[in-house]
């Protein structure tokens, strides 16, 4: 499904409307059209509150049940595109005042047209992406990503019936990745792209892209928690339930343990120690997706019959997982309840540093108020940008920096006009 | 004789109870050679505390440890020397990397009575002239997929008058000549001899719908056969359902249901698995399946999913004896009106959701680099 300009087209007439679609916005730029951001925040406002009704159950129980959110999470999330929420984030994100300083007037523009490359692993997270960027005032391409189940199409139309005149900022194509001429078309008339993806679908964009186009990946990242052997049980109860909750699935999910130790055999032992709080908190928990038990299972068999080189210690029961290994690398975890711990001594962390441009939250674990200062400051010199509780990783507020830094501020641009 | 060898030459080749014995016995022989000459894995058996001499029943099978495909993905694993492979075949590769599986001339010698028998019981051979049309990779000296060599060595059942590959090696490596495909079905069409396919059957039901699209309707010669293998791998989510299939086939080459063979196995588990008339995989005297629980490795009633466990003594160059594939299955004893007493063998699927892609699993290409 294609929407153009509030209206809905079927996939035959993409190609048209590609060749359409330069000369139109064209024609739309001259007529020097303002995007009301008000009329954004309405139409998400309005659009949160029938979701909330009720009005979509038939897509929204079948997400929250796959992916395991809570009823209050899910709320949370409603209230990011409710007014109070998006005002909040405009306040945070944009301080949309203008200024006067020596002369020159600067004021806060949209970068214009942003294509977004939209990947394929929340299905709400296209129409996301789009609505962050109308709320910086731009028009908006979306890339939809392959398998889309025509909610971005529903959602962002929706919206359009709420609020007619975002029509002509909203353009949705469902162009696959392969078709590489027509997306750099798109690219080659935005201002900016926004690609969320792998380090694959980043290092595309920056392949098609012209260098006179602005680049924003919201790639994928790697979070874990930092532990001092003095942690308390109920910090690891906490860290077990985030795992649990998320299944590891989240750039914001725990993927291991970096244990502030160099020896094995203090490593093996809060390894032990974990594994039992582990299993208890697993028990009552929702299970894990049987073919991600499966799958794991395998790769936990695997990983014992390496055991001989690898000397990694094994905890493993009820399809979960910890791995004491002996390296100090981040590394993606078997995810789905599978933990690594690794010896990473507090003068080893800015080792991380390695990993810039991977690295998201870190939660550290100490009893020491002034360890975690400590602790907590070398993360964020290494390259970590998120620095949270035990149980807080994967917590969403409304106005938090997005990768380090804020998307909306990305998606503008400031224009210093002098007097004279 | 070996155990193996006589276990080769069965001819109750569905009616396990009458080998179980000797299954048993050439397992144990199997794994006997393996252990006393391949270090991994006399390394595997006795870290988990089990030698091959323990295997005396049926039963005890499933006592013997596994090895994952995925282990033979990462570590190459012989029990003979290396100038005695004559064969080393690779896995299609479908997650990225490759099992690389060795085969001597005792294991094919083995193998190739399986290949008789199975294409008796099956009427594969033939003494009619063919055209055969394969879905696959044309065979050169590089290409060392076990797919390509299973579909040439296929082209053998009946004397060859023609074979097209879909898949042409070129200059610039191999393209899909579809054009081609097309041209060789119509001139099948107008043959006398019989026309046989063999492919994955992805890409037999892709050319299908593209024909059926363009309205090209042939009636192929009468004994004409659609043997499929290989799997669905990515196209999984796109497979149709089997009656629809059929109807496909029927309309688009007019050519039976009853004439609609699938194949099943693997590099690591090379036993050839035959759908028969109502196709269903019945496991044949050459091997034989575990079904496990996920949770705790142990085997399953039949009737229950769980992860697919074969087992067989074929190969005896690599300890591929007893595989863990990355597929769920299960084993149905309900019985079959084809005859056939054996179990019958059904994938369900690969291990994992493929369909849910995270955000944080896209550090899996991330990962590869090494951190």
């Amino acid at each position: 499904m294609i929407l153009y300009n509030g209206q809905i087209y079927g996939t035959e007439m993409q190609q048209e409307l590609l060749e359409r679609l330069p000369e139109d916005l064209n024609g739309f730029l001259k007529t020097d059209t303002k995007l009301n951001i008000e009329d954004v925040i309405t139409a998400c406002d309005t659009l949160a509150k029938r979701v909330k009704d009720g009005e979509f159950d038939d897509t929204v129980k079948p997400f929250l049940e796959t992916f395991g959110v809570s009823k209050k999470q899910f709320d949370d999330l409603l209230y990011m595109f409710s007014r109070d929420g998006l005002q909040k984030k405009i306040d945070i994100e944009l301080p949309d005042r203008e200024e006067t300083i020596s002369g020159f007037r600067r004021k806060r523009y949209p970068l214009g047209i942003l294509l977004h490359i939209a990947a394929g692993n929340l299905d709400v997270l296209p129409a996301y992406s789009v609505t962050e960027g109308l709320l910086a005032g731009n028009i908006n391409i979306l890339k939809l990503p392959m398998g889309d189940s025509g909610l971005s199409v529903k959602l962002l139309s929706e919206m359009i019936s709420i609020s007619p005149s975002l029509a002509p900022f909203i353009y949705v194509f469902d162009v696959p990745s392969t078709e590489t001429e027509s997306i750099k078309k798109l690219a080659d008339i935005s201002d900016g792209i926004a690609v969320w993806g792998g380090d694959a679908a980043i290092s595309a964009a920056r392949h098609f892209a012209n260098v006179n186009t602005k680049i924003i990946a919201w790639g994928h990242k790697l979070s874990f928690a930092y532990c001092e052997p003095d942690c308390t049980d109920e910090d690891l109860r906490e860290l077990a339930r985030s795992i649990c909750i998320t299944n590891q699935t989240l750039c914001s999910s725990c993927q291991g343990i970096f244990l502030d130790t160099d020896s094995d055999e203090e490593a093996d032992s809060f390894g032990e120690r974990f594994f039992t709080i582990f299993t208890e908190v697993n028990a009552s928990s929702k299970p894990a997706d049987y073919g991600m038990r499966a799958k794991n299972a395998i790769n936990i068999y695997n990983e014992k019959l390496e055991q001989h080189e690898t000397k990694s210690r094994i905890f493993s029961k009820d399809g979960i997982s910890v791995i004491v290994k002996r390296d100090s690398g981040l590394e993606l975890s078997y995810m789905y309840r599978s933990v690594w711990i690794k010896k990473l001594p507090m003068d080893k962390i800015h080792l991380l540093h390695k990993n810039k441009g991977h690295l998201q939250t870190a939660s550290v674990l100490t009893s020491n108020i002034e360890k975690r200062k400590q602790i907590s400051d070398i993360l964020a010199n290494a390259g970590v940008v998120r620095i949270t509780s035990s149980g807080n990783m994967s917590r969403t507020v409304p106005g938090e920096a997005h990768d380090g830094t804020y998307a909306l501020r990305e998606y503008s641009r400031i224009v210093e006009t002098e007097f004279y | 004789m070996s155990y193996t060898g006589k276990l080769f030459r069965t001819r109750h080749i569905y009616d396990l109870s009458k080998t179980d014995d000797l299954f048993a016995s050439s397992v144990r022989e199997t794994c006997s050679f393996c252990y006393n000459n391949c270090s991994d894995y006399r390394r595997i058996l006795d870290e988990a505390g089990f030698s091959p001499e323990k295997i005396n029943t049926i039963d005890d099978l499933a006592d013997l440890p596994f090895i994952p495909t995925l282990y033979f993905k990462h570590h190459t694993l012989t029990s003979v020397p290396d100038r005695k492979l004559i064969i080393k075949a690779t896995s299609s590769g479908t997650s990225g990397t490759m099992s690389r599986i060795g085969f001597d001339l005792k294991s094919l010698m083995t193998g190739s009575h399986m290949v008789i028998n199975v294409g008796k019981y099956h009427k594969l051979w033939s003494i009619k002239p063919t055209n055969y049309i394969i879905f696959g990779y044309q065979p050169t000296k590089t290409n060392k997929t076990a797919f390509s060599k299973t579909a040439y060595g296929f082209t053998f059942f009946a004397p060859a008058r023609s074979r097209t590959f879909a898949l042409e090696m070129t200059d610039s490596g191999y393209k899909l000549n579809w054009d081609r495909v097309l041209k060789a079905m119509e001139k099948c069409s107008k043959s006398r001899c019989p026309m046989r396919t063999i492919g994955f059957p992805a890409y037999t039901y892709f050319l299908l719908k593209d024909m059926k699209a363009k309205g090209i309707r042939y009636k192929m010669p009468k004994g004409s056969l659609i043997t499929m293998g290989g799997g669905w791998k990515q196209f999984y989510t796109e497979q149709p359902d089997k009656k629809e299939f059929y109807r496909l086939v029927k309309e688009v080459l007019d050519i039976d249901e009853d004439h609609i063979i699938e194949f099943f196995g693997a590099v690591e588990h090379p036993i050839l698995y035959t759908d028969c008339r109502c196709h269903h995989f019945h496991v044949p005297a050459y091997g034989r399946v575990i079904i496990r629980d996920p949770d705790t490795l142990k085997p399953v009633k039949n009737g229950t999913i769980g992860l697919v466990n074969l087992i067989s003594p074929m190969v005896r160059s690599t300890p591929v004896v007893s595989v863990m594939t990355d597929d769920l299955g299960v084993l149905h004893d309900e019985g079959c009106p084809c005859g056939a007493k054996s179990p019958w063998l059904e994938i369900i699927g690969r291990v994992g959701v493929a369909d849910i892609v995270t955000c944080a699993a896209g550090g899996e290409e991330y990962l590869k680099e090494g951190s």
